[in-house]
Order: C-alpha cells, then structure tokens, then sequence
C-alpha cells in the first residue's frame, strides 16, 4: 500500500502540472474498436515505453473481494496462451527489457520497456498478456500467499498501517475505502474464478488506453498496436459506472499501537478532483502549506522546531474522488505538540491570506517544474495514460498553467476556509500510545 | 515535489540495500559510450574538476556537486558528521540566509536535494536551463561561505536525530543492515553508520562540523557534473567565472585504515518488533580496482537482476520459501566493500533455512558453470540499463560522477567491453576466491514475539 500510494502521489504531481505553451504533448487517436492510442516521439534515445491501462482498478472489487483488481494485476503476467511466467520473463529479460502489471485504485496498467530494436518482442509480449492470459491455478495460488505475507510485512511499517487506516476513515462505504492490496482474510477467500471473471468483465478495448513513447512514429505505432490489438472486440454492454465517493459522515480519530520511537501522524479528509475548478487553489494551497522545503509546516515542524524529518501535505485526486493528507513522524513524547502545530497552520490558511510571496513561489514552482517531470519516455507514457483516464484532455497542461498562473489569495484563503478547517479531518496516530 | 519531501537528503545506503534487486543493473550503468567523446572535461586552477555534457532535448538541465566526502572520511565517536553538514549545506551563507536555498531554488521552478553515501555527498539542482546562473552562484557560495550558525545547528541535531530514527531505529532492515556491517568491519570505517551512532549525532560539536567543512568542502576535493541545455563552452565559462574565486584547500587527509583479512564467521542476531525475520549475509570482496569486480558485477546481476534470475526463481518463485531475495554488489565503492545477500522468509519459514539455502546458491557457483542463457542475458541487462540511462539528463550526470570518481568519467566506456568479456569460468573462478565461509558475516532479525 505505501509503494501504491506513492505512486498515486506522485502521478498526482505529474498530473497536476503542466508544460508552459509547449507543443502538443502527444498524437491521439480513437482506434475502431475504442482504443484510444497516445503517441509521443521522442526519438532520441533508441528506447520505447508503452502503457496498457485497463480501467479495472480496486475501485471495482466487489465489496467481499476486496483485492481481486490486485490479484489479477499479479497474476496477469503469469501466464499466456503462448507462455508460461517464466518463459514470459525469461523472453522480455534476455533483451534486458521488462513487461510488468499491477492494479491501482481505479486501473490496471500493464507496462512495457525495451530497447528499439526490441519492441516487436515486447509488443508481442504485451499483446499476449493483455488478450489471453490463462490466469493458471498454481499462480493464483503462489500470488495469494505472497501478497498474504506481503500484507503482514507491510504491518511492520508505520506509514502503511496509518495509510490504511486513514483511507477507511476518509472514504468509509466507498471502494477507495478499502486497501488496494486487500487483508490477509479477504485474500485469502479469491479464487481463480474471481480473477477470470473479473479480468473478463473489465478488460475491454473502449475502456483502454494505450501509449506508445519514445523511438518511434506515429505510423509506426498504429500500425503496431493495430497488428495486435485490432481484432480485440469491443462488447455491446456499456461499461459499468463507479459511484463517486460520498463524503463520509463525520471526522474520527484512530491510534495504532506499535512499539516504536516515533510516532506516524497522519491527518485526512476528502478532497476535490481534478475537474473541479477549485482543484487549482487547493493545489497551491497545499503547495504553501506542506508541499516542499519552503513550506510552512516545513518551515515550522522542522526548520525551526526540530521536530520531524518528514512532515508534508499532499493532494491525491483519482477519478471518482479525491484525497487531501497531511503527514509528520515525531518521536513519542512530541506528537501532541506537533499535532497541535499541524492543527494550527491548517486553521491558518483559511483564517488570513497567504503571502504575496508563498503564493508566488508556489505557482513558479508548480507551473515552472513542469518539464521536470516529464523528462523520460516512461514518465511521458504515465501522464498521458494518466490524462486520457480522468478526461482531462492533452490540452490539460496548457489549461492548468492558465488556471495556476490566474490562482489569487483570496482563492487559496477560500478554498482553504472550505477544505483545511481542522474538525473536519480524520486522524490516524501509529506509535506508543498512553 | 509533492512526494519528494520523504526521501529528502536520503543516504545512499539503507536506500542501496532495501531496493529491488533490477537496481544493481541501474547502478551499473553508465551513460553509453558514445556520449563520452562528447563530454566537455576541464580542471580549474583550484582543483575543481568540471564535467560538462550537452543534451538538448528538453529546456532543463540537471546540475550535480559531488564532494568527495562521505562517512568513510569519519573517525569513531564522530560519526554521521558527513550527514550531519549535509543537512546543515541547507542552512544559509553569508549572503543567502538559512532557507533562501530552497526558496529560490523551488520559486524557480527547480527541485533539489542531496544525499550522502559512505563514499561521497551529492548535491543536486534540477532546473530550467535559463536557471544555471542562478545554481552555480547558490552552489558556488556554499562551497565557501556556509554560517554553520549553532542555533541552527541545535535545531538541525533534533531533525538527523528524527531521521535516524525513522531509517534505523523503527525500521527491521536499516537496523539489521547497521548491526551487519558493524560487525563485518573491525578497522575500515565502512563498519559506522552514515547517518552515525544516536550518541555520536547527539554530541557532535559545532567546532567539529566547522572543521570537517573546511576540510572537505574545497574544490579540489570537488566534481562539477552538468548535463542539459546549454552550450558546453558556455557554462564552463561561467563556473570558472564563479567557482575560479574559491581558492584551493589543502589535500584532505587520506583514509588509512584496511580492514584485515577475515578470519572466521561473524554473526549477530537482532529481537525487534516485526513481522517477518529477515536474513543479511555479507561477504568482503574487492573494488573496482580488481580484475574481479566487473565479474562480480556479472555474478550479482546473474544472482538478482530480475524475474529470472537464480535467487527469484528459485527461493520467491519454484519453492516459494521467500517473499523476496536479492543481491548486492559493491562495484563503486572506494574502498574494498561487500557484497550483500539478503531474504526475507515466508511465513512459517526459518531463517535458518533461508540462511541455507542462500549459501547453497553460492556454493553452486563455485562448483557448476553458469549456463550460456544466463550469461548472455546478464550482459543483455546490463547494456541495455545503460542505453536506458541516456533518457535522463539527471541520471547521465550522476554516472559520469560515479565514474570519475573511480579515476576518470571515460572508465565508463571501457567498463560494457570489460562485461562482454566475462566467461562462466570468470564466475566459478571469482566465487571461489571471494566467498569463502569465514569471510562472511551473518544477520538474522527475529521478530519480538
């Protein structure tokens, strides 16, 4: 759950900022049976990336299977109709390249590197693994009992088990609720049937977004992905909808006692998605209060006080709701004062405006950090699947540079007064509790 | 950014051990060779050594100081001072106040950060291209003019002390990690910690700090690496310019200490609250500097590197006996390392039994040749890391470091023709001479029950 949770911090981050007046970040088509490809040539360096994204993430798990998007993700590469696992491993490493899957909150992705001379291979490999996967019985079963154990490990990292708790808190009764990797329990009750029928159900072409960055030509990844993925059906059932989540019903406080040094704190609430106008102050905003080294709660919590190594906020908008987190590890016996501090600088940004200079530097850095972030041909492919998923657009990036730019103090002050309000977050403390 | 803040002046260590295995591979390589002949290389009169590389591709440019300086270059009951002034680089000059780096840095829309290793300590401004008259003045005045002011250092003290805490004391594999190489080392400094013994962070003195700052932090003991948008001829220019100001240090005094050959089996068992045991081996092999340690670098990616290598598939996959395993060379260390295996076992698995079964791995090299197929596909691995290492700027910059700190940045492209070269009987040869059972040093962490 961290890694996955880090990961959706960062794409996050990528996904909220954007190039300044660049050239359009890539070509986009609707192949015929729904497929939407993305192309950037970045010719370069003589590699290529491809994203496969199935909109089949954890937010589709039954609410008894929590995570079957997880397990399929696992076992996807564990066998084709042409290939066992290690035969598929075996292919994709000999070239040095790699072919990998896995679920998020509201995706699978299958992913692809290799050198040039080696797409081919590496399509292919794609191919097989997204159109026939034979899901064989031993790897269910080998993936259910690795996940188990990984479950129980992650048990013994702080951050993890404040994670988990928080996103119960924050999204009760809604999928995003549930942990992406599910518990050991309800691990343990999947089955092979599950994940077939889940795979079958959610994998289809009209739903899936495919990008292909790098060493290549747009005519040349039509071609490519149209060779392997053009006969793939589109069914004549509408995909299934996703409630978007609920706000839960009022704010809680959780303790998790570990015997450790420190204390994990962690505050959460609900937040807005990328689509709302208001996503735009709320990004600054969180930028200003704990976003980097300049930031208040840095500034205070750490520069001046001594008090943590980390503490930060973030912002992690999916696409059927959103996440708003403020974090901090401090040893046992400071956590109230630093609970208090994080408590009193949420207040603040709602009760008086920012700074003409805070806000300055957070906008240069938003907007200004851009091209930073989409500096290799992998980074490329995960935003513009990433884009393409939440409906953003290509031209997102051009129109979230405008609205950053545009973005006042009494914007932040407002949208802070409506989301930073410190009763409204739930909190999670992991550590020695009295 | 927004993720960023976590790892924040991260040392290199933990972050080496606790990864993935494929990193080996990523660590390995360097840019490809043909960048090399493009590589605009110059000394200035003060020793600074400069590194210049033109990538045009996107309006950034990746700017990188690498000190050589790391906690090798420490003394028993100092330790974690390198870390320590790693930090405190980000707490103003004379000219700069104590948060204006960050600031300008981030309002120009640049990230930075900064690591410390055993070996060296890295500072690095990603940041618009337009931008690198800005990054060469903060780095430049840095170098020189640090306050070292000890209110800040006091409060910095409470912040090393924290990170130590989350890195070691609260997490099972940096405190395993620790008890090993402290026990592996007896006279080497690599045995410390980077980020240094609690009582030796707690009593560091600002006169101390200062010292080892004025040291260490001269340009004759200093790499300038640039990669990005500009003209080569250019920003030289402009880094003589600022950095031709900083007068020469003296040589900083050398590391003396070698750590004797090892005599016989040393191990450590650790009771800690965790949930699954885990299992640290540790072998002292050579550096770089041995006709060795490319076959080992060889032998660690045929051990690790991926899905199909021996470790994963073996021990995580056929017999599911671990959730995962890995290994760990040491190829870029300064000085004679070691060369890491680690498991972490299934539940209702042993140690023991992982502790087994990797020595078992070891001792097959030594008596059966690796196959051609697993030959080849390590050598396939580690070239095609290094094409995939040209598409960063940032990671073009950071190898030509690691390079030229082993003795020059064109190592790098006699370094694929030394891994083409490599034999199976190179790997039963190199096996046999470095892992012997009394070199080997053992670590098991047992869950508090």
């Amino acid at each position: 759950m961290k890694r996955a949770l880090a990961v959706l911090v960062a794409l996050a981050s990528v996904v909220s900022s954007v190039p300044v007046g660049a050239a359009p970040l890539a070509h986009r088509e609707v192949l015929p049976n729904g497929i939407v490809l993305l192309v950037a040539e970045r010719p370069a360096v003589p590699i290529v990336a491809v994203r496969v994204l199935m909109r089949a993430g954890a937010v589709y798990d039954p609410a008894d299977r929590a995570g079957l998007a997880n397990l399929t993700g696992a076992v996807l590469t564990r066998g084709t109709a042409k290939r066992t696992g290690p035969e598929l491993d075996s292919a994709i490493e000999f070239v040095g390249g790699s072919v990998e899957a896995g679920a998020g909150r509201d995706s699978l992705t299958v992913s692809m590197t290799a050198q040039k001379k080696d797409l081919a291979l590496g399509l292919d490999l794609v191919s097989e693994v997204v159109l026939t996967p034979t899901f064989p019985e031993a790897e269910v079963a080998r993936k259910v009992s690795e996940i188990q154990a990984a479950i129980k490990r992650s048990e013994e990292d702080p951050g993890t088990v404040a994670a988990r708790a928080l996103g119960r808190l924050v999204f009760d009764g809604h999928p995003y609720g549930r942990p992406v990797e599910g518990t050991r329990d309800s691990v343990g009750r999947l089955t092979r049937d599950d994940v077939v029928k889940f795979y079958r159900e959610r994998a289809r072409p009209d739903t899936t977004v495919v990008a292909v960055v790098g060493a290549v030509t747009v005519d040349e990844a039509r071609r490519e992905i149209m060779a392997r993925f053009g006969s793939w059906a589109r069914p004549a059932d509408p995909p299934v909808a996703v409630a978007a989540a609920a706000a839960p019903a009022a704010a809680r406080e959780e303790t998790v006692k570990r015997e450790l040094t420190q204390t994990t704190i962690m505050f959460g609430r609900q937040a807005i998605v990328q689509t709302d106008p208001d996503y735009f102050p709320m990004a600054v905003a969180s930028y200003v209060l704990g976003g980097g080294s300049a930031s208040r709660l840095y500034t205070r919590v750490r520069e001046e006080s001594g008090l943590a190594y980390s503490v930060y906020s973030w912002v992690a908008p999916w696409r059927h709701g959103a996440s708003f987190a403020v974090s901090s590890q401090t040893r046992t016996a400071e956590t109230p004062k630093v609970i208090t501090m994080i408590r009193e600088e949420l207040a603040r940004m709602g009760r008086e405006p920012v700074a003409e200079r805070e806000l300055t530097l957070a906008k240069q850095y938003l907007i200004g950090s851009f091209p930073l972030r989409l500096d290799t041909s992998g980074k490329v492919a995960d935003f513009l699947v990433a884009i393409e998923d939440r409906g953003l657009g290509l031209d997102y990036a051009d129109r979230y540079k405008e609205r950053i730019g545009k973005v006042t103090a009494a914007d932040v002050q407002r949208v802070a007064a409506k989301y930073f309000a410190p009763a409204a977050f739930s909190l999670v403390v992991v550590g020695e509790t009295k | 950014m927004i993720h960023r803040p976590y790892t924040r002046r991260r040392y290199n260590r933990t972050v080496r051990i606790a990864i993935l295995p494929l990193l080996i591979v990523s660590l390995l390589a360097p840019s490809a060779a043909r960048a090399a002949d493009r590589v605009v290389a110059a000394t200035l009169d003060n020793g600074l050594r400069v590194l210049l590389l033109e990538d045009q591709r996107s309006p950034i440019v990746s700017f990188q100081l690498w000190y050589r300086v790391g906690s090798r270059n420490e003394h028993r009951g100092s330790t974690g001072i390198a870390h320590f002034l790693e930090h405190l680089m980000f707490k103003g000059t004379s000219s700069h106040g104590p948060k204006e780096f960050a600031r300008l840095v981030e309002q120009n829309g640049g990230q930075n950060n900064a690591f410390t290793s055993q070996d060296v300590t890295s500072y690095y401004v990603d940041i618009a291209a337009d931008k690198l008259d800005l990054v060469i003045e903060l780095e430049a005045d840095r170098m020189q003019n640090l306050l070292l002011d000890p209110k800040e250092i006091a409060s910095e003290r409470e912040v090393v002390i924290e990170e130590r805490r989350t890195r070691t004391e609260d997490d099972p594999g940096g405190f395993l990690g620790e008890e090993v190489s402290s026990i592996a080392f007896k006279a080497h400094p690599y045995g410390a910690p980077i980020i240094g013994w609690m009582d030796d962070i707690k009593r560091v003195t600002p006169e101390e700090i200062r010292a080892f700052y004025k040291s260490y932090y001269v340009p004759n003991n200093a790499i300038v690496v640039a990669v990005g948008a500009f003209r080569a001829a250019d920003a030289l220019e402009k880094i003589k310019k600022r950095f031709g100001r900083i007068p020469r240090g003296k040589v900083p005094p050398p590391i003396l200490a070698v750590e004797p050959t090892q005599n016989g089996e040393r191990r450590v068992l650790v009771k800690k609250q965790a949930e699954l045991p885990i299992v640290y081996m540790a072998w002292h092999v050579p550096n770089h500097t041995s006709d060795d340690a490319v076959a080992l670098e060889v032998l660690s990616t045929i051990l690790a590197g991926g899905r199909a290598s021996r470790l994963y598939r073996d021990l995580v996959y056929q017999r599911q006996l671990a959730l995962e395993a890995g290994g760990d060379n040491a190829y870029f260390s300064l000085d004679p390392n070691l060369f890491w295996f680690w498991a972490t076992p299934m539940p209702g698995q042993t140690p023991e039994k992982l502790e087994t079964e990797l020595g078992a791995h070891m001792e097959r090299l030594k008596t059966e040749p690796v196959t051609d197929e697993e030959l080849a596909r390590a050598k396939n691995q580690i070239e095609a890391a290094f094409v995939y290492q040209e598409d960063s700027i940032h990671q073009r910059a950071s190898l030509l470091a690691r390079f030229e700190l082993l003795g020059g940045f064109a190592l790098k492209d006699s370094f694929l023709a030394k891994v083409r070269a490599i034999t199976a009987a190179d790997l039963t040869r190199v096996a046999r001479t470095w892992f012997a059972p009394e070199r080997k040093s053992v670590g098991v962490l047992v869950p508090k029950s």
